[in-house]
């Protein structure tokens, strides 16, 4: 692993049934401090187990993987959860939002969990919303909100900790076109701040437009790596 | 098998592949009809225990209608045995040579022990019942009345005293007669080394009539079987209706608890029945849904939710009803000996209503939920009972965000706004099971109190009592064996306090037959007779009565009556009544001071000693000192007063077993609210892990799901239980025929009250904790896809 390695696979492999061919297969990967990787593969190929892998969601079955300078192979759940809350931001294609708190709380809540001052968090939330243009809802409740909406407030909520490492999966898919184009936009504002990222997606023109570098997984195992044109 | 057969059991079997992939939930149903099932049936077992348990005991037994005793030297074995065929005998038993003996136990005194000598317990009149031990079968062996505990044990050995050899008896068995013919039995060659010298023998007969249900009735059996034997030969004769009287006291006063468990018991079965049910058929809308649309009909549906819940409900009935027979022995065995009527077993009835009741409740409970699934088309089945209607407890999730606490016990204290009836039953359940709880705690306090103050043992460790023969005539105790008993009492160190306590028949007007009045020889303040209103006499003049006293003479606290002591002079005298005391009984009771009370005072009326002892005295010592003063040969032993007494242990026992079945009840309802909230929040519980809640904070928050509804709960249970006490206590005090001092409902100081509230806390957390560990354990990345 290079020094500025914010991500390292290293010969990953997950199965999820003794028997059942594995979701990944010996996979190695590397991403560096402010790169933007997209990972594509047809359905079922291991993308989402990929991610899971690399948030600390799920443990490999065998390998290592290394984010932001730590082992995850070996945490237990209260290390992965810390490592969540510190270190990482998710996006989901369904944003996952909490229908119940209201969009403020939903950005506040992964601070407020890590342990933030309360004034702290508010401030960072309050300057999210704003940097996200929906900080006139930040008291509306997500039902309220179009999909871009929710997807911008899912993308603060991921944010508020000030990840090394943000990790959105099919992040417009969920969206109309042209709102997905706005949200693409959004990611690659975030990383000309310097925001590394791993975006799984099936778009790809999303992946040719916003990353730097797309990899490609079949049957659990890298189909190969480019540098989109 | 034909097609719409099979097509129905195929509805069975999808039915049930369900249920196996809910096996918490089906776990849950099961032990929630179980605990409910066994506490329906040991409630019901107790009723009927408590409602006739005379009546069944003396049919179950063939008790006798009339125990006569004779002379037998002046009825021989032909002339009782002719008297079986008088006209309204029905059955006869005897004749059984019985004798009177004074016996000593470890040597201290035992008391009078009436023993009759039988070959077999049972036949035709009285089957003597053995709850241990075997039946004597030679000589020196004997089988005492009752059951276990308090006195000797199976093995020990009493030694009878006043009769030539002082022979000893060894406990072989306990029995019970149902009529109490006996105290004890033996085999019957065993009475003759038991005779007192110059004592006459004397035998008795046990027979039924053909009618005996009334006093008139019993008087006439008796004159019948009198006129049938030389003239003095019958000594005595015992009703049944006698035996059913004192019966009926301990028996009749743990109704109103029993019944009030049996309430609680019931209500909360409804409630965690009916929110089980229903919870389980909401959660399982997706998949009938998804049934219908692969072609399922209402009907079927109807039947593959019912048969969902109904199979581990059927198990958990069954399994029920066989523990509230396996938990009702060992009660039955006790309540047996406390109301004195030998065996009881829990009624069939009681057996088949319980798990048959439970079973409709749960078909009642499932089946409009299972209806309304049967008339939901395919989409909407798939589409209901998901999630929480939108808008529910967002105004509470709101208020939480702004309340400085940990974020996971803000969001768990807004969580049950989402789903309200749910919370509500929830709440429900743990407000019965602390007011259970909170219940049991303030009946026992209650009963120990009353306990307490019907013994004494506290304030009065030790009663010097006439146990034997004395010097003087009759067998009475000579004056100086009196006088010594005082002395001993003075000159043993260790007394605080004594007072003589003497007794007599006396006649009050208003009150038809004897009041029995108790006379103290000095002050007796500090025995600390419980006061229900006025005061303990502390003047020449007044008196102190019992609550039979005032109900049956109409007289009230502060008037005067006029006492006829037969002695005297004077032999009338005209006290004040200052104050009513708790002495159930439902004789009328009169206490004074001898010198309020002339005439009482004598030889012949002096009945025992109150002894209360200086701080750090040991009673055994104590009572071991005042005996060796007395020698062996006095009439007069110190004995010490143990605490309460079997009506007491098993109301205490029956408390704690109820209270416990309610509360455990309670916690599986809390934890099948809880896994059903888990289950419909698994998503969202994905979603906090996947932001970083960790397990810890997740359990936090899942607890405190329920911490909100128990908090209310505590404050519905706290009065509820003070209230259900108090009326409790007075019912049983009713029962009993007596008021009660206000003292013996105060049993729940502020303090104690806040502690036992924390009983809804306990069951909420202890219910909670199981589904709030399986969601802090889950992986998130399962969480996440497992919607």
């Amino acid at each position: 692993m290079q020094d500025g390695d914010v991500i390292r696979l290293d010969g990953v492999t997950k199965t999820y049934q003794a028997g059942a061919p594995p979701a990944l297969a010996d996979l190695s990967l590397d991403v560096a401090a402010g790169e933007v990787v997209a990972v594509m593969g047809p359905s079922g190929s291991g993308k989402s187990t990929l991610l899971n892998l690399i948030a600390g969601l799920d443990r490999p079955t065998a390998g290592t993987v290394t984010v932001a300078g730590r082992r995850l192979d070996n945490l237990g759940e209260s290390g992965l959860a810390r490592f969540r809350a510190r270190h990482v931001g998710i996006i989901f294609q369904f944003f996952n939002l909490l229908d119940d708190l209201t969009v403020e709380d939903n950005v506040l809540l992964p601070a407020q969990l890590a342990g933030a001052s309360r004034r702290t968090a508010r401030a960072r939330a309050g300057e999210l919303l704003e940097r996200m243009g929906i900080e006139e809802h930040r008291d509306d409740y997500p039902a309220r909100l179009s999909g871009g909406q929710r997807q911008r407030v899912a993308i603060a909520r991921a944010l508020v900790n000030s990840p090394e490492l943000l990790l959105a999966d099919e992040p417009t898919g969920a969206l109309d076109t042209a709102t997905g184009l706005a949200i693409g936009r959004l990611l690659q504002q975030l990383n000309e701040a310097g925001q590394t990222m791993v975006l799984v997606t099936h778009d790809p023109a999303l992946a040719e437009r916003y990353a730097a570098r797309t990899v490609r997984i079949v049957d659990g195992q890298l189909a190969g790596a480019g540098v989109p044109a | 098998m034909s097609s719409p057969a099979r097509s129905w059991l195929g509805a069975v079997r999808t039915a049930s592949g369900g249920m196996l992939r809910h096996k918490v939930q089906a776990v849950a149903i099961g032990l929630v009809l179980l605990v409910s099932t066994a506490s329906a049936t040991l409630g019901l077992a107790l009723l009927a225990a408590s409602n006739t348990p005379f009546t069944h005991a003396f049919s179950a037994q063939n008790g006798s209608d009339v125990t006569v005793t004779v002379n037998s030297a002046r009825a021989g074995p032909a002339a009782l045995a002719a008297t079986r065929g008088l006209g309204g005998v029905t059955a006869a038993a005897g004749p059984f040579a019985e004798s009177t003996v004074q016996a000593q136990f470890g040597g201290q005194p035992f008391g009078q022990l009436t023993l009759a000598g039988r070959a077999s317990p049972s036949g035709p009149v009285d089957d003597v019942v053995l709850n241990a031990g075997h039946w004597p079968d030679g000589p020196g062996q004997v089988v005492l009345d009752g059951t276990p505990g308090g006195g000797p044990a199976l093995g020990g050995r009493l030694a009878v005293t006043g009769v030539p050899g002082a022979p000893a008896l060894v406990v072989v068995g306990f029995g019970n007669s149902v009529t109490n013919t006996a105290d004890g039995w033996v085999t019957p060659g065993e009475i003759g080394r038991l005779q007192a010298p110059g004592v006459p023998p004397s035998a008795q007969m046990l027979y039924r009539f053909t009618h005996a249900a009334s006093y008139a009735e019993v008087r006439a059996d008796v004159a019948e079987v009198t006129g049938a034997l030389p003239p003095q030969a019958v000594t005595g004769a015992a009703s049944w209706l006698a035996a059913e009287n004192a019966s009926a006291g301990n028996g009749a006063i743990m109704e109103p608890f029993v019944v009030a468990f049996a309430l609680i018991g019931l209500a909360m079965a409804v409630l965690i029945v009916g929110n089980v049910v229903s919870g389980a058929v909401v959660a399982g809308y997706q998949r009938i849904g998804v049934l219908k649309s692969v072609g399922l009909t209402p009907a079927q549906v109807v039947l593959a939710y019912l048969s969902r819940v109904g199979w581990p409900a059927l198990a958990g009935c069954l399994i029920g009803v066989v523990a509230g027979n396996v938990l009702a022995i060992p009660v039955l065995q006790n309540s047996a000996g406390a109301y004195g009527v030998g065996s009881q077993q829990v009624p069939l009835w009681a057996s088949v209503a319980a798990p048959l009741g439970m079973l409709i409740l749960v078909g009642l409970a499932g089946f409009g939920p299972a209806l309304r699934a049967g008339r939901l088309s395919a989409a909407e089945a798939i589409a209901a009972g998901r999630a929480p209607r939108a808008g529910h407890g967002y105004a509470a999730h709101r208020l939480a965000a702004r309340l400085r606490l940990p974020r996971p016990v803000g969001l768990g204290l807004a969580a049950p706004y989402a789903r309200p009836a749910r919370t509500a039953v929830t709440l429900a359940a743990i407000a019965f099971g602390a007011t259970a709880v909170i219940f049991a705690f303030g009946l026992n306090s209650s009963l120990s109190r009353a306990a307490a103050s019907q013994t004494h043992s506290a304030t009065a460790p030790v009663r010097v009592g006439q146990f034997g023969p004395g010097n003087g005539p009759g067998q009475t105790p000579s004056a100086a064996q009196d006088a010594a008993v005082p002395a001993a009492l003075s000159d043993v160190p260790g007394t605080l306090h004594s007072v003589a306590l003497y007794g007599n028949q006396v006649k009050v007007p208003g009150i038809a037959g004897n009041v029995d009045a108790q006379a103290f020889g000095g002050d007796a303040s500090w025995i600390g007779y419980g006061i229900i209103a006025g005061r303990w006499y502390d003047a020449p003049g007044e008196v102190d009565v019992n609550t039979a006293f005032l109900s049956q003479s109409g007289l009230a606290v502060g008037d005067t009556v006029t006492v006829d002591t037969g002695t005297g002079p004077p032999a009338q005298v005209t006290v004040r009544i200052v104050g009513e005391v708790f002495h159930p009984d439902n004789q009328p009771v009169l206490f004074g001071s001898t010198q309020t009370l002339p005439g009482l005072a004598g030889a012949a009326n002096l009945r025992e000693y109150y002894v209360s002892l200086r701080p750090g005295v040991s009673t055994a010592g104590y009572v071991q000192a005042v005996n060796g003063a007395l020698g062996p040969r006095s009439p007069w032993q110190a004995i010490s007063q143990h605490d309460g007494g079997q009506f007491y242990s098993i109301a205490s026992d029956l408390v704690g077993l109820l209270a416990l079945m309610v509360a455990v009840a309670a916690g599986l309802g809390v934890l099948n609210t809880v896994l059903m909230t888990t289950r419909d929040r698994v998503h969202d519980l994905g979603v906090f892990k996947s932001l970083g809640m960790r397990p810890g904070q997740v359990l936090t928050m899942v607890v405190a799901w329920v911490a909100g509804p128990a908090v209310l709960a505590a404050a519905i249970a706290a009065p509820a239980a003070v209230a259900l006490n108090t009326a409790t206590v007075r019912a049983m005090a009713g029962t009993a025929h007596t008021g009660i001092p206000a003292a013996f409902t105060q049993v729940f100081p502020p303090s104690r009250l806040a502690v036992l509230s924390l009983a809804a806390v306990a069951i909420a957390v202890a219910g909670a904790l199981l589904p709030a560990t399986w969601a802090a354990r889950s992986r998130p990345a399962v969480a996440l896809h497992a919607e």
